[in-house]
C-alpha cells in the first residue's frame, strides 16, 4: 500500500513511516529525549525531500509535546518567565534560521547544512555523553557519585536588567536566556528539531537552574518554539507536509508509551551509553554521505 | 463511449481516402489523490485509408507534460565533502515526456522530422541558461551547456520521466488499436499534450493530437492549495491540528 504525500509530492508505504515514528517514540519514550535529531535523518534517509523533513518534523514535535508540558504545567513545574525569555529569543533565531534555510535551498546547498548540521551536533553530543557513560560504568566503586554543586552565576546577575526568577530561585540577567533562547531557535529552524539536547544541558550547567524545572521549562520552550518555526516553515517554504507528520505521530505516541516502560527497566548509565552509540551510529551515517563520492555525479531539481 | 462513438464516426467518413490516424484517451483527466502510485493512460485510435495497418505502417505516440524549468547541478569535492557546485538551468523543458512506438524511433522517423516533431527525448528543444565561472571562455561556457544538458536527460531518464518505449501499440481489428502508457508515480501535475503520429516507410502519413490534464483531487488538492495559497494559515492549521492531535494521544495513554 501506497500514500501520496501531498506537500512532498511523492508516494510513501505508510506502515514503514508508522514504523518509523514508532521507532524513534520509542527511543524517546525509553530516554526521554525529543527525538527530532534522529526524526530528521531518518526521513531523509528514507527519500524525503530534507527541507520537508525539516519542516514537517517540526510541528510532529509541537504535537509530542503536548502531554509533556501539560504534565509539568500540572505539576507546576515550569519556569514561565524563564521560558518567556528563551522562547523572546527563540522566535527570533527561527526567523534568522528561516532566512538562512531558504537562501540556501534557493542556491541548492541546504541538503549540505542539514547534513553538516546534524554532523556536528550529532557528534559533539554523541562522544560526551559516551565519555560521561564510561566513566560513570567504569568508575572504582570508593568513590561516591559526582556532586553537583551550583556554581555561582554572579556574572550573569552583573549584566542589565537583571531580575529575579523565581522557580528556577535564580536572580541574574536575561540576556543570557534570550541569547542561548536564540541559537536554539536557529537550529530548531534548520535542523527540524526542538533543541532540548542543547537548552538542557545549557539550563543545567550554565543558567544553574534547578533540575526538577528544566525539564517543564524546556518542554515549555521546545513547543512555542516549534510551532513559530512550523509557521515559519509553512509560510517561507511550503514544506509542512501534515499527513506526513500525522502519520509519525501515530507511531510515535504508541512507540513512546513502550518506551516508557522499557526504558524504567534499564540501568540509567546503560540507557545513556545506548542512547549515545546510537546518535553516533546516526552521525557516522551522515558522515559516509558526506564523504563517499554521489552515485551519480549531477542533481536536478525543479527550479524555484 | 463518446471516445467509441467519435472513433466511428471518423471511420466512417474517412472511408478510402488517403491514410490518416486519430486518437481519444478514455480519460482526459488523471486524478492525483492519496492512493495515487502511478497510472496507466490507454490511447484508443484508429488508422484509415490503409488496408491492413499491422505490419504495414508505424504508430508513434507523444505524452508530453508540462515546461518546467530545472536546476542542475554538479556534485563537486570540496575540501573532504561532496557538494553541489556548478549548476546551470534548463530554462523549458516537459516535465514528463514519454514516447511509445512500434519499431524504435529512429527506424519510423527520418531525422528531420524527429528534430522537427521533437520525436524521442534527445530530439526535444532544451534550452540551457548557464552560469559557468566568469573566468572561463563563452566557448568553454558552451561546452558546459552542452555537458548540462546531457546530464539533464541522463537524470531526468534515470527518474523514469523521459521514456522511448517500444511496443505498447496494440492493434485491433478494421483499423483500431490501443496504446497503453505508464505514468509513473512521480508524474508532474499540469496540462498534457498527448500526441499519435502515422508513418509509412519512413513518410509521415497524418498525425492527430489530444489533451490531458494531470490533477491533485480531493484532499490532497484541498491540502496542497492551502499550503501553497494561504501558506500562514495552513501553517497554523498545522500547529493547531499537532496540538489537537498530541493532546488526544496523551489522553488516549494516560492510565
Amino acid at each position: 500500500m501506497q500514500i501520496y504525500l501531498p506537500i512532498a509530492e511523492i508516494p510513501v508505504d505508510p506502515f514503514v513511516i508508522i514504523f518509523m515514528g514508532g521507532a524513534v517514540g520509542f527511543l524517546s519514550g525509553m530516554f526521554g529525549v525529543g527525538g527530532g535529531f534522529l526524526m530528521t535523518p531518518l526521513l531523509i534517509f528514507y527519500g524525503i525531500p530534507p527541507a520537508v523533513a525539516v519542516g514537517t518534523e517540526a510541528s510532529q514535535i509541537v504535537a509530542s509535546s503536548v502531554s509533556g508540558v501539560l504534565a509539568h504545567l500540572k505539576r507546576k513545574t515550569v519556569d514561565f518567565l524563564m521560558g518567556g525569555f528563551l522562547v523572546l529569543g527563540g522566535g527570533f533565531g527561527a526567523i534568522v534560521g528561516i532566512l538562512i534555510f531558504r537562501y540556501l535551498r534557493q542556491i541548492g546547498q541546504v541538503e549540505i547544512l542539514i547534513s553538516l548540521a546534524y554532523v556536528l551536533f550529532l557528534g559533539v553530543i554523541g562522544v560526551l555523553m559516551l565519555v560521561e557513560s564510561m566513566r560513570v560504568l567504569f568508575r572504582s566503586p570508593q568513590s561516591g557519585p559526582p556532586r553537583r554543586k551550583r556554581r555561582s552565576v554572579a556574572w550573569m546577575a552583573a549584566l542589565p536588567f537583571a531580575m529575579r526568577f523565581r522557580r528556577s530561585q535564580l536572580y541574574i540577567s536575561p540576556i543570557p536566556p534570550v541569547i542561548f533562547g536564540f541559537f536554539v531557535g536557529i537550529l530548531a529552524a534548520i535542523m527540524g528539531v526542538g533543541g532540548g539536547f542543547i537548552m538542557v544541558p545549557v539550563m543545567l550547567y550554565v543558567l544553574n537552574m534547578p533540575t526538577n524545572v528544566v525539564i517543564g521549562t524546556s518542554l515549555f520552550q521546545i513547543i512555542f518554539v516549534t510551532a513559530i518555526t512550523t509557521v515559519l516553515h509553512a509560510a517561507a517554504n511550503q514544506t509542512v507536509d501534515i499527513a506526513l507528520a500525522l502519520l509519525l505521530l501515530t507511531g510515535g505516541v504508541v512507540g513512546a508509551q513502550i518506551g516508557a516502560r522499557v526504558g524504567v527497566k534499564l540501568k540509567g548509565e546503560h540507557l545513556r551509553a545506548l542512547l549515545a552509540l546510537i546518535v553516533l551510529a546516526v552521525c557516522a551515517r551522515l558522515v559516509f554521505g558526506l564523504v563517499t563520492p554521489p552515485i551519480s555525479p549531477f542533481v536536478i531539481e525543479a527550479a524555484s | 463511449m463518446r471516445t467509441f462513438i467519435a472513433i466511428l464516426a471518423f471511420l466512417s467518413t474517412a472511408q478510402a481516402q488517403a491514410a490518416d490516424i486519430a486518437i481519444a484517451l478514455t480519460d482526459e483527466l488523471i486524478k492525483v489523490d492519496t492512493s495515487f502510485s502511478g497510472a496507466r493512460l490507454v490511447l484508443f485510435g484508429a488508422v484509415t485509408g490503409v488496408e491492413n495497418p499491422e505490419g504495414a505502417v508505424d504508430i508513434v505516440s507523444v505524452v508530453r507534460g508540462p515546461d518546467t524549468r530545472f536546476d542542475v547541478r554538479r556534485i563537486e569535492k570540496r575540501n573532504l565533502i561532496w557538494m553541489p557546485g556548478e549548476t546551470h538551468t534548463v530554462e523549458r523543458a516537459p516535465g514528463l515526456y514519454l514516447t511509445a512506438a512500434t519499431k524504435r524511433l529512429t527506424d519510423i522517423a527520418p531525422l528531420p522530422d524527429q528534430d522537427a516533431y521533437n520525436l524521442g527525448a534527445d530530439f526535444l528543444d532544451i534550452e540551457m541558461a548557464g552560469s559557468a565561472p566568469e573566468d572561463e571562455a563563452s566557448s568553454s561556457q558552451d561546452g558546459h551547456a552542452a555537458l548540462f544538458k546531457n546530464a539533464f536527460l541522463t537524470e531526468i531518464e534515470d527518474r523514469g520521466l523521459y521514456q522511448d518505449n517500444v511496443g505498447g501499440v496494440d492493434f485491433k481489428k478494421a483499423g483500431l488499436f490501443t496504446i497503453n502508457v505508464n505514468l509513473p508515480a512521480n508524474t508532474p501535475v499540469g496540462d498534457y499534450e498527448v500526441s499519435v503520429y502515422l508513418y509509412r516507410n519512413g513518410t509521415m502519413l497524418g498525425q492527430d493530437t489530444a489533451r490531458l490534464a494531470v490533477n491533485k483531487v480531493g484532499i490532497e488538492r484541498r491540502i496542497y492549495e492551502l499550503a501553497h495559497n494561504r501558506p500562514v494559515s495552513y501553517g497554523v492549521f498545522c500547529v493547531a491540528l499537532s496540538l489537537f492531535a498530541g493532546w488526544i494521544a496523551g489522553l488516549a495513554f494516560r492510565k
